[in-house]
């Protein structure tokens, strides 16, 4: 049995897994002995926001054109994908589900088969979007909670990706949860750390990507995080952006405990509720306390 | 019948060594005296068509049939690029030509000159001495920062975006001026300091402006390197390496300006052809260094004792 072919997008807010599951899916393509090397990944089908890719396809200079205009185009750039590709190809995408100004998906119409939505409590992904970012928690929490909160927006320089909207954290979920153009499967952070194996197969199994528990076992391992830890440290890794903090920490659940202030964590459940009770993120008793 | 048709160019100049008459003002582009000898390029406002006939989409925004490449530009308009001659612009309701300059001048002329069999590489270019050196890499990777960097440092401007480089009659490759002034981002001319050489906005709205560079080349210096621009990543170090010929050569077909549009022009015997040519006299390299305004001092002094020392 083999692949079924298209795009199946990989979505998340950032910082919520996403490149976890994408190396164990390279590893689990390269059916190797020893694990892949994190910054030689075959499995790569890079990231719907990449600049190079619109540039190359559309010719255009990207800072030239309004961020509105890019999108309008951005459609048939993954149509265009879609029509070329026979196999199957996971592409990352941190935009939350919009539509054009021309009242087009952004990503397209049928242009992928599938989307696997990964999520993650927000109050964790606050602490690891600070770190990511080398801003401080606040400026996270910040983001977090505009809903036109949005990546690569700035126009005083070039920055290395397209804009993409992100809506807040709710909205980001609420968008991708509330599309029905794409059939979406989503994958909880915290059921990928609790059992990787059955987080994993059951996402391979929506998007058709067959494979074996043996291999699937294998590829888990090649993709713990103290391996990951370990090959960052020793050549880095190509998606880092901060100078300081390494791109692979703890991968921890809960860690916003330790981490946050009281006042955070109520300004993130505020924000927030609805979603993470839908989500089964259970509210702390700081915010309960304080409302 | 469009606005401007059949009206005379009024504005000339030499872009990448071509004669060019255009009815738009082509801002940034090398002035040139008009002379009675035709024009190597026509730059018009015209009607375009919507689509080509017989025409296959290349991408998103743009077609091709034979000799013609018809490129749509959101809210700007569309742009007919015809057999390395000729530059046909309809612009959009609101549209100005001052909208329409940058993409005549960068991706129009990018076609045009693949058209015309010519080397185009995406990259900055400066001089020193009759002899020039391009720095390669891909879009946001800071060549324009780098470049004017090294302007600062004594350097003569060549090229900001694209390169065409020619063989001379000795069999040596010329890289030719795309214009006389450079163009970077509000952050980078901030960083830089450079605000004083500051000009026009390449557009109205963007915040990437032109920049005068002390000195600019008008004739064409002679390419004795080429450097491709890298991250550096552990365990790899900063450092300038040269590269074997296939990799060389690899280099050059993917540091052409808009590949993708080079392909389904110029046949790859052609390419590879051009590539061998200026590989036989020019070195290339690959630089791998930092990003960050902090390390620039440093890399352009890195970077012009590494050419220095390749001598003539």
């Amino acid at each position: 049995m083999s692949d079924a072919p298209g795009i199946v997008w990989l979505a998340s807010f950032p910082k919520s897994g996403n490149t976890w599951f994408r190396i164990f899916l390279a590893n689990l393509a390269a059916g190797r002995d020893e694990p892949a090397d994190i910054n030689d990944l075959d499995e790569r089908g890079g990231i719907a926001s990449s600049r190079h890719e619109f540039e190359a396809a559309t010719l255009l200079d990207s800072g030239l054109i309004s961020h509105a205009d890019i999108d309008r185009l951005r459609p048939r750039i993954y149509e265009r994908i879609a029509a070329e590709t026979k196999a199957q190809r996971w592409i990352k995408v941190h935009d939350a589900y919009t539509l054009t100004e021309a009242g087009e998906p952004l990503l397209g119409r049928g242009a992928a088969r599938s989307a696997i939505y990964l999520v993650r409590d927000p109050r964790d992904v606050a602490v690891s979007l600070a770190h990511h970012n080398t801003t401080t928690i606040d400026a996270a929490i910040a983001l977090m909670n505009r809903p036109d909160g949005a990546l690569c927006r700035g126009r005083r320089g070039q920055p290395p990706q397209l804009r993409q909207q992100l809506l807040g954290w709710s909205g980001h979920v609420a968008s991708w949860l509330g599309q029905t153009d794409v059939p979406a499967h989503l994958m909880r952070y915290e059921d990928m750390r609790a059992d990787p194996h059955r987080a994993f197969a059951a996402a391979l199994g929506f998007a058709e990507r067959p494979a074996s528990a043996e291999d699937i076992a294998r590829a888990i391992r090649h993709a713990d995080f103290a391996e990951l830890q370990r090959q960052e440290r020793e050549r880095g890794f190509t998606e880092r952006t901060s100078r300081t903090t390494p791109f692979f920490r703890a991968g921890e659940v809960g860690g916003w405990r330790r981490e946050l202030t009281g006042e955070q964590v109520a300004a993130l459940e505020r924000a927030h509720a609805p979603m993470m009770a839908r989500l089964g993120y259970e509210l702390s008793e700081v915010a309960e306390a304080a409302a | 019948m469009a606005e401007g048709e059949g009206e005379p160019p009024v504005h000339s100049y030499r872009i990448s060594g071509l004669a060019v008459a255009s009815q738009l003002e082509l801002l940034g582009a090398i002035d040139a005296p008009a002379n009675d000898d035709a024009p190597d390029i026509t730059v018009r406002l015209q009607a375009a068509p919507q689509t080509l006939a017989g025409g296959v989409a290349g991408g998103p925004n743009w077609e091709i049939e034979g000799e013609r490449v018809l490129l749509r530009v959101p809210r700007v308009g569309r742009f007919l690029i015809e057999g390395g001659r000729h530059i046909g612009v309809e612009l959009e309701p609101g549209a100005t030509p001052r909208d329409a300059s940058i993409f005549v001048l960068g991706v129009s002329f990018g076609i045009l000159l693949h058209q015309r069999g010519a080397m185009a590489l995406h990259g900055a270019a400066v001089a020193r001495d009759g002899r020039a050196l391009a720095i390669c890499g891909a879009s946001g990777d800071g060549k324009s920062t780098l470049s004017t960097a090294l302007c600062r440092a004594g350097f003569e401007f060549v090229a900001d975006d694209i390169c065409a480089v020619s063989l001379g009659d000795d069999g040596r490759p010329l890289v030719w001026p795309d214009g006389r002034q450079l163009k970077l981002w509000r952050e980078a001319i901030d960083q830089l300091g450079v605000a004083q050489s500051q000009g026009a906005a390449v557009r109205g709205g963007i915040e990437k402006y032109f920049i005068g560079a002390p000195a600019a080349a008008i004739a064409a210096p002679r390419l004795t390197a080429i450097y491709v621009l890298n991250d550096v990543r552990p365990p790899r170090a900063e450092a300038i390496e040269p590269l074997n010929l296939p990799d060389a050569m690899r280099a050059l077909d993917l540091q052409a300006y808009r590949p993708a549009i080079r392909a389904r022009i110029a046949s790859k015997p052609h390419n590879l052809a051009q590539s061998a040519a200026v590989l036989r006299h020019a070195r290339a390299f690959r630089f791998d260094r930092p990003r960050g305004f902090e390390h620039m001092d440093r890399l352009v002094e890195a970077l012009a004792a590494h050419w220095e020392a390749l001598g003539r």
